[in-house]
């Protein structure tokens, strides 16, 4: 029987529990997981400005925002809110702990 | 907000909520469990032309595991409070991560995240229902697999379940995504744990390998449909090519879309263009360099000869045919010589490789779009008209030059109509065409919201009487596109839906599914 460790994806959201499956018992593909047993979790501010908010707006699509000094509460605002045409990013995507880091480098960067 | 909730669940009362709500919270803990306002705004955003307090949920579920899920499930039997799931909710233009009525109940698996499998030698992957395109791309990079991704132009920040399960399509030979899946695991309305094919086997190693298993091929009742939550997906990679020739046909008038889509069919069918070719009007790519208020202002459709401006000032075709080879230097040298010989029968063809249109925007992320690297620069379509505005129309066309010619023009007077830009492309299938168009509009005009509201509305009515279905569609248009169909269809599927969620707790509505 396998058991996978499942850790939250930051703070704010921490969950830690061991869960037990027994479907998948002696199945190839649980047998051939290696690293993957862990969810998803970003790194930093920067990581999430590369890999969400860059694809926009360092590509001309959406506005410059680095370098503007926008207040990062406002940032946070927008991102929970979005704003015309922005979507909205849900704390299940950028938790609240990493919304304030990409908050920070885009105020500060 | 009359009580302590931004909206209820239909027929359910406030009392029996807050109970459901509590039992919840004893699964997933307080933090999961969203109901403020506050934490529930970004599920209320949509770009769709009715009032986003239209699609207001009541609560928001954060789960993370199968157990979790068959626990929530139980309890929305028992107090008939319905769900509506999403992966990672960025199913734009299509309706976003708002439910489809009012007060449902969001079941939110964006941190079911895990790569559960990656096989470099089988070339196939398995993953969780969170798990997004830049998530799988970086980790396919990270460990030098040699796999490549096919995506929708959302790419990074949507994932393959999702777009797979509403039946959505990317620009590379694996660009019909559900023909490239294999192998699902379902929670069922009643807590069962069903894994498709080969994966109800004990012991088998050929779930993400052989799609059919033994009996009914099952994996279709769960896509566009509310029959059953996906938790594991499974679905085949692209080996990285040793070599990728992306090109760019241009054309200068909208009737010469007869020429190209008879030049390609056979290319398409006989495997030479192994990739989903897509035909961009102008207007679709003008926004990845031009803006719209340079070339007309006030209200109503663009002119033509305004559109004709802009092709000229930014290289663009009035069609503008996208493909790529795929292969060694030597089957792409054989296919090269066969796609320009086709081509090259018309004096109206321009073709041009990277060499000629490598720096161009539009080019570059067609060209990326077509060998699976990341981009968003299709978002650019957004700042045509601004306000966030947006409903795909997506009907299916033969892939029949005078089918598609008739397609455009109806869908271009009509949008005409309402004072609305023809932001269409056609993407080209084995022996179909998904004739993908924008509607664009200004969501903080009120004027505005009134015409999209009507246009598409107009575009269903029109097309079904053609004979024209449309593929795929957003949450507020879902009944009137089930309609169309027939009544046979829905009964089935009403059928279906009673047997296998008999209180009706999984996303009512979906597809018109109830």
């Amino acid at each position: 029987m396998r058991k996978i460790i499942l850790r939250g994806t930051a703070s704010g959201f921490l969950l830690a529990g061991t869960v037990t499956v027994g479907l998948v018992a002696n199945t190839a593909w649980a047998q051939s997981q290696n690293d993957s047993s862990v969810g998803f979790e970003w790194k930093d501010g920067t990581e999430v400005y590369a890999k969400v908010c860059g694809h926009c707006h360092e590509t001309k699509v959406g506005p410059v925002i680095r370098g503007r000094h926008l207040p990062a509460a406002y940032v946070r605002t927008i991102v929970r809110d979005g704003l015309r045409a922005m979507p909205s990013f849900r704390s299940s995507e950028i938790d609240d702990t990493s919304l304030e880091k990409v908050a920070e480098y885009i105020s500060k960067n | 907000m009359a009580g302590k909730y931004i909206a209820l669940p239909k027929g359910v009362s406030e009392q029996i909520f807050d109970t459901a709500i509590k039992e919840f919270r004893g699964i997933l803990g307080e933090a999961f469990v969203l109901t403020s306002p506050q934490q529930l705004a970004p599920y209320i955003k949509t770009m769709m032309p009715v009032p986003d307090s239209e699609h207001a949920p009541s609560a928001a579920l954060i789960a993370t595991t199968v157990e979790q899920i068959q626990k929530i499930v139980g309890i929305c039997n028992q107090y008939k409070v319905p769900i509506w799931t999403i992966s990672t909710g960025k199913n734009l233009g299509y309706g976003g991560a708002a439910p489809a009525e009012r007060g449902q109940v969001v079941l939110d698996l964006k941190r079911m995240n895990r790569i559960l499998e990656v096989d470099k030698d089988l070339a196939y992957a398995l993953v969780e229902p969170g798990v997004t395109y830049q998530q799988l791309y970086d980790y396919i990079a990270e460990r030098k697999l040699g796999l490549w991704l096919s995506f929708p132009a959302p790419s990074a920040i949507a994932g393959p379940v999702g777009n797979t399960l509403d039946r959505g399509v990317g620009y590379t030979p694996y660009g019909e995504h559900f023909m490239y899946a294999c192998g699902m695991e379902v929670v069922l309305a009643n807590g069962d744990v069903l894994r498709t094919g080969m994966g109800s086997m004990p012991n088998s190693n050929t779930w993400q390998v052989f799609k059919w298993g033994y009996g009914p091929y099952l994996d279709g009742i769960f896509t566009q449909s509310n029959y059953g939550i996906v938790t594991k997906f499974g679905f085949w990679l692209m080996p990285a090519p040793p070599v990728f020739k992306p090109f760019v046909i241009q054309y200068q008038n909208e009737e010469d879309i007869v020429e190209i889509v008879e030049t390609i069919r056979p290319l398409r069918i006989n495997g030479i263009i192994p990739n989903a070719v897509v035909i961009a009007h102008a207007l679709y790519e003008a926004p990845t360099k031009a803006r719209r208020g340079d070339y007309v202002t006030g209200p109503g459709a663009i002119p033509d000869e305004a559109i004709r401006k802009i092709t000229k000032d930014h290289n663009l075709g009035i069609w503008n045919v996208y493909a790529a080879l795929y292969g060694t230097q030597e089957q792409v040298d054989v296919n090269w010589k066969i796609v320009t010989q086709a081509f090259g029968k018309s004096d109206k063809a321009k073709i041009l490789t990277e060499k000629e249109a490598g720096s161009d925007p539009a080019f570059e992320y067609r060209a990326k779009l077509m060998r699976g690297d990341l981009t968003l620069k299709e978002f650019s379509l957004y700042n045509w008209r601004g306000g966030g505005g947006s409903m795909w129309f997506a009907p299916v066309s033969q892939a029949r030059g005078t089918e598609t010619l008739k397609q455009m023009s109806v869908t271009k007077q009509i949008l005409g109509k309402y004072g609305l830009d023809y932001s269409g492309e056609f993407i080209v299938g084995m022996r179909d065409m998904h004739h993908v168009v924008d509607v664009l509009y200004d969501k903080t005009n009120p004027e505005q919201v009134k015409a999209a509201y009507q246009c598409f509305d107009e575009l269903l009515t029109t097309f079904s009487a053609l004979g024209y279905g449309t593929y795929r569609v957003n949450t507020a248009f879902m009944d009137k596109v089930a309609d169309t169909y027939g009544p046979i269809q829905r009964k089935v599927n009403k059928i279906l839906k009673d047997a296998l969620d008999p209180n009706g707790i999984l996303a009512p509505g979906k597809s018109g599914i109830r």
